[in-house]
């Protein structure tokens, strides 16, 4: 067909939609015509995929001969009507016929969720089905029956949806080359959620791979607006000579955003601290009634499941129009819930971070965020899901949980305003993740150093790979880690004929099976004793509960009967008083972007000025926090000492964010700890950060010494996150990705279990016996560039030594205190000798017996 | 003089023994020295399996295992189970490893009562001249076995269980670590292996434990 013509079809099916065309998805699809590779960022919903998904289609139109007319008749015809044609059964026996005749992989469609699959793959069909394609389009994930991927591993379809672990085994087969050999896109959907993380590593890794075995692929990502979006195009480019320039595409502008609030009648009685209060239920239930359909976002599963029960508890009649959705929920429970959200079928939807994404969700008439969203994006990304129609209003109303938070929101509000968008930055050199992919290359045919090398080096992550840390890396997998010991019956990586390649049979087979980045506590599966599956929970909180006791989980009330190897079996209990389920998955901290708002915010409040309702609703609160305290003003920072019956409680409030307060409460401790034996636990939040002895600690001259100095920062930083523990949980992902450590074959006997071992031990071992050990530099490393945002931890230590202190002791915690003296987990730093420290110690005695 | 091998008293069923950082019992009436769980060859295992662990933990066991000899004079060691960890684990460098030790201590008596890990694993080469048995081994008034349990008329030490157990302190300080644990008729030593994890035990109140920390051995019985 004549490029026009190919035009005129695509342009018709657009208005058979009822919808046409933007400028942005033109110019995505004559890039793409032309041979170029780009990024197009917008909100969730506003075409991206199909600025994806034409381009190809029209390529290949326009690659084929004119349609015979009685087919062009009949695709026109069907265009035409007023409702697309949709493929029936009866046309499974063309398509078994047409597997076969149907065109060898052209586009590869990679997106990080499973669940997210199902989706694309329907959006992407609806095209195909009306222009009658002969193209077969399948979707591989975790998923995917073993029939299904066989076939699949044989020859692909013309179009696969997959995600990033999937993408990884399919690269481990031999064949690869054949497999790609007609490839022309490559397309990475929701590419901001990948980038960041170390999944979004393993795609650069497997994108450089497919390049390199195909380098006439284009690769287009699709994302969500973010403040990077220039570093987000290399990361997904590629670097180096022959990667392709990229152009970014911007897609709709986003809609007129307003944030509000429900406000507490009293802030008297409002909590000053804590997640879990649902003291505005009444307030939310209000305005879910507003309209017909609602999503309310929670922070965490555990309290969607909390405000689940509430919700219902308060309004029974709404049984069956209102569900819970979350990431450890069973597959179909979520698929019924987002089917019946397409549809309107339900009046309110309960959800976590797992409805954020997604192809085609009708939009909703109110959306509410409960707690504060922490970053400014993921309120504008959930204030899109309200309005109907496209440059209709967005609308979010935030629920706090807890006084402080209504400061946050304001802030958010500030943020949205101003266009203030997080950034989100590309994991860069992670070992573990190169480790596992020189294991899936050697698996997949094989490879030379040199070759794989100058490909790795291609990506953004390994751009800056040394020499050194090649061949450290190489080593580990093939002989094993020091440079002068080869242990031979260590055989992963074998080389034959200047090729790293994998023989034996057991390490493919455990390579395959534990192949993905993702790392969680040990999921347990919840059944039914007779039938049925529930979801997910994690190990932790099963190990704690005995026969009878009662819990909530995906919305039931549930009693438990027993746990055997991964599998936990309940049974309903009549009426439900029990415990809500505790996961371990991140506490959201605060993002960059959101605490320089706040700060902005408290400066004002500090000189009396509450512009807004919700700060003007905080006024009560600020003076008691005056009255006992202070208020930091602009250039102050606030330091409370207070003395308890726990011991010596130092509060210091920098307002950047919890994971750049992790770094500061071990740089203090650290620093204080210099100068006297003492031991501190710390605790840290958004807000701030405690410091817990039980002796007095030397303020006032660690003050004098330089406390917040940021000279030997280099020296000190390091130094005081060894004396933490933090390296060594970091070192759990770390360990689970090069494949130290290992979740197990389906059906384990004794053989497995003595193959299990603790990351900690392996960590341990390390520090102990192979100090050299990259990964174990790597597990430093990553906890001062990730988890403390180290550049942020330096601009803050300067803006502390800037400021001005300002040293109080309250009487009492202070609201600003509160959070942290209730926070749990606790970070540890001592000068002390361990036995020193545990003479003073108490034995646990009343923990129950095995 | 290492502080990892002065030996702490504990006087258990009306004997002074002693307690060493370094993870070993010793009676010094029969010069007698009790260790448990040391799974030589856990490395070797997993590397087997291809999970890379260094080789070094066999030699750091065995220096462990060298300063409590010299240091107690011991003329007899029994190990109390789990001597070699897996089938996997019989790699000649490692049993090498383990022979020439053996013979730098040629004078000293060894037995071993076989664990649950030496079922599997098979017993030490026969060169080694490491006295193999089931049964506990009794030396009055105590029996040493792998797995705790009662025997008449005896207070039995072993192994098995890698106790580990949680202290609290103030100022929420925590700490979790490896302990001699004895109770009223049985008392489980920690493990002694450079490559071995720690399990929590529930002490009850009245029973003696000892906890390792770095290189001391502390009281903290309740």
């Amino acid at each position: 067909m004549t490029k026009r013509s190919v035009t005129a079809v695509r342009d018709r099916w657009f208005k058979s939609r009822g919808w046409k065309p933007f400028d942005f998805q033109r110019e995505v699809w004559s890039a793409y015509l032309s041979g170029e590779s780009g990024l197009i960022h917008a909100a969730t919903g506003t075409g991206k995929t199909l600025a994806a998904w034409w381009g190809p289609v029209v390529e290949w139109m326009t690659e084929q001969g004119s349609p015979s007319p009685s087919r062009a008749l009949s695709i026109a015809a069907k265009l035409g009507a007023s409702k697309p044609v949709t493929v029936t059964s009866s046309d499974s026996k063309r398509k078994a016929r047409g597997r076969s005749a149907a065109p060898p992989l052209r586009v590869l469609w990679i997106t990080p969720l499973r669940a997210l699959a199902a989706d694309t793959l329907e959006a992407l069909l609806a095209p195909a089905r009306d222009l009658e394609l002969p193209w077969t389009i399948e979707s591989r994930t975790g998923d995917t029956s073993s029939a299904a991927r066989a076939r699949q591993s044989r020859r692909l379809p013309t179009a696969l949806v997959t995600t990033p672990e999937s993408l990884s085994l399919l690269l481990t087969h031999d064949n690869a080359v054949e497999l790609f050999g007609d490839l022309r896109a490559v397309i990475v959907d929701e590419w901001h959620e990948l980038i960041g993380t170390k999944r979004g590593v393993q795609v650069e890794l497997a994108l450089a791979r497919i390049r390199k075995l195909r380098p006439e692929a284009r690769t287009w990502g699709l994302s969500a607006t973010i403040g990077n979006l220039g570093q987000a195009r290399d990361a997904l480019l590629g670097c180096g000579a022959g990667a392709p320039m990229g152009r970014i595409v911007r897609g709709v502008e986003p809609k007129t955003v307003v944030v509000d609030a429900l406000l507490p009648e009293t802030i008297d009685r409002f909590p000053w601290a804590g997640h879990l209060g649902t003291q505005l239920l009444p307030k939310v239930i209000a305005a879910i009634e507003e309209g017909q359909s609602a999503i309310v976002f929670t922070n965490t599963r555990s309290q969607t499941e909390i405000w689940y029960q509430a919700i219902l508890a308060e309004r029974p009649d709404w049984a069956g129009s209102i569900a819970l959705h979350h990431g450890s929920l069973e597959r179909k429970k979520r698929e019924w819930v987002e089917d019946q959200l397409r549809i309107g079928g339900l009046r309110c939807v309960v959800a976590t971070s797992s409805l954020d994404l997604g192809v085609d969700f009708a939009p909703v008439d109110r959306v509410l965020q409960v707690g504060s969203p922490k970053a400014i994006a993921r309120l504008l990304q959930r204030a899109g899901r309200s309005g109907h129609r496209p440059g209709a209003i967005s609308r979010v109303t935030c629920v706090p949980t807890n006084a402080l938070e209504l400061v946050e929101i304001a802030a958010a509000r500030d943020g949205i305003n101003a266009g203030a968008m997080e950034s989100r930055f590309p994991v860069e050199r992670p070992l573990d993740v190169l480790a596992q992919h020189l294991v899936t290359v050697a698996l997949g045919g094989g490879f030379e150093s040199a070759d794989l090398l100058a490909e790795v080096r291609c990506t953004h992550a390994y751009h800056g790979l040394t020499d050194a840390e090649w061949d450290w890396a190489l080593r580990f997998v093939s002989s094993g880690g020091e440079a002068l010991r080869a242990y031979p019956e260590y055989a992963r990586l074998v080389v034959e004929d200047g090729r790293y390649v994998v023989r034996a049979r057991d390490v493919a087979r455990r390579h395959r099976l534990a192949i993905g980045t993702i790392v969680s506590d040990a999921q347990i599966s919840v059944s039914y004793l007779h039938g049925g599956s529930l979801g997910t929970m994690e190990e932790g909180f099963i190990a704690r509960l005995r026969a009878g006791d009662r819990f909530f989980f995906a919305g039931k009330s549930l009693e438990f009967v027993r746990v055997r190897d991964m599998k936990a079996w309940v049974r309903r209990a009549p009426n439900g008083r029990g415990a809500i389920p505790r996961w371990m998955g991140s506490r959201l901290p605060l993002s960059g972007e959101l605490a320089d708002k706040l700060r902005h915010r408290l400066g004002e409040a500090a000189n009396g000025v509450f512009g807004g309702e919700e700060m003007r609703a905080l006024e009560p609160i600020f003076e008691v926090q005056q009255e006992w305290s202070a208020i930091p003003g602009p250039g102050e920072i606030l330091i409370e000492r207070l003395k308890t019956r726990e011991g010596w409680h130092l509060y210091f409030y920098p307002f950047e964010g919890r994971l750049v307060h992790e770094g500061l409460a071990a740089l203090f401790a650290y620093r204080l700890s210099r100068l006297r034996p003492i031991s501190f636990t710390m605790s840290s939040n958004d807000y701030g950060l405690e410091l817990l002895s039980a002796v007095e600690p030397p303020l006032d001259e660690a003050l004098r010494a330089g406390l917040f100095s940021p000279e030997r920062l280099l020296e000190d930083v390091p130094a005081s996150l060894n004396a933490t523990e933090m390296a060594r949980r970091q070192f759990r992902e770390i360990a689970r990705v090069a494949g130290l450590v290992f979740p197990g074959f389906p059906r384990s006997g004794k053989t497995a279990r003595q193959l299990q071992a603790s990351s900690g031990l392996f960590f341990d071992v390390f520090q102990r016996h192979d100090p050299g050990n990259l990964l174990i530099t790597q597990a430093h490393r990553e906890v001062l560039e990730r988890q403390l945002e180290r550049s942020r931890l330096g601009v803050a230590l300067q803006r502390l030594s800037d400021s001005r202190v300002v040293l109080t002791n309250p009487p009492r915690p202070t609201p600003l205190a509160f959070g942290l003296l209730v926070d749990r987990t606790r970070e540890k730093v001592s000068s002390e000798t361990l036995s020193s420290r545990v003479r003073r110690m108490q034995l646990i005695l009343e923990r129950a017996a095995g | 003089m290492n502080p990892m091998v002065e030996g702490t008293e504990a006087v258990i069923a009306g004997e002074t023994l002693e307690l060493f950082a370094a993870r070993a019992v010793f009676r010094r009436s029969t010069r007698t020295l009790l260790v448990a769980d040391p799974h030589f060859g856990k490395a070797a295992a997993f590397r087997a399996a291809g999970v890379f662990v260094p080789e070094a933990t066999t030699a750091a066991t065995l220096a462990r295992l060298d300063a409590l000899l010299e240091a107690t004079s011991a003329r007899r060691l029994i190990f109390l189970g789990d001597f070699l960890h897996a089938k996997e684990g019989r790699h000649p460098g490692t049993l090498q490893t383990l022979s020439q030790w053996r013979l730098r201590h040629s004078a000293v008596e060894m037995i071993l009562v076989r664990g649950n890990h030496d079922e599997c694993a098979g017993d030490p080469p026969e060169a080694m001249r490491i006295v193999c048995v089931d049964g506990p081994v009794l030396e009055p008034p105590f029996a040493y076995a792998h797995r705790p349990r009662e025997i008449r008329d005896a207070y039995v030490l072993a192994g098995h269980l890698h106790p580990g157990v949680v202290l609290l302190g103030a100022g929420r300080q925590r700490e979790r670590l490896a302990c001699f644990w004895f109770g009223s008729r049985v008392g489980v030593l920690p493990a002694f292996g450079e490559f071995t994890g720690l399990a929590d035990v529930a002490p009850a109140p009245g029973d003696g434990v000892w906890v390792v920390a770095d290189d001391q051995v502390v009281d903290v019985s309740g």
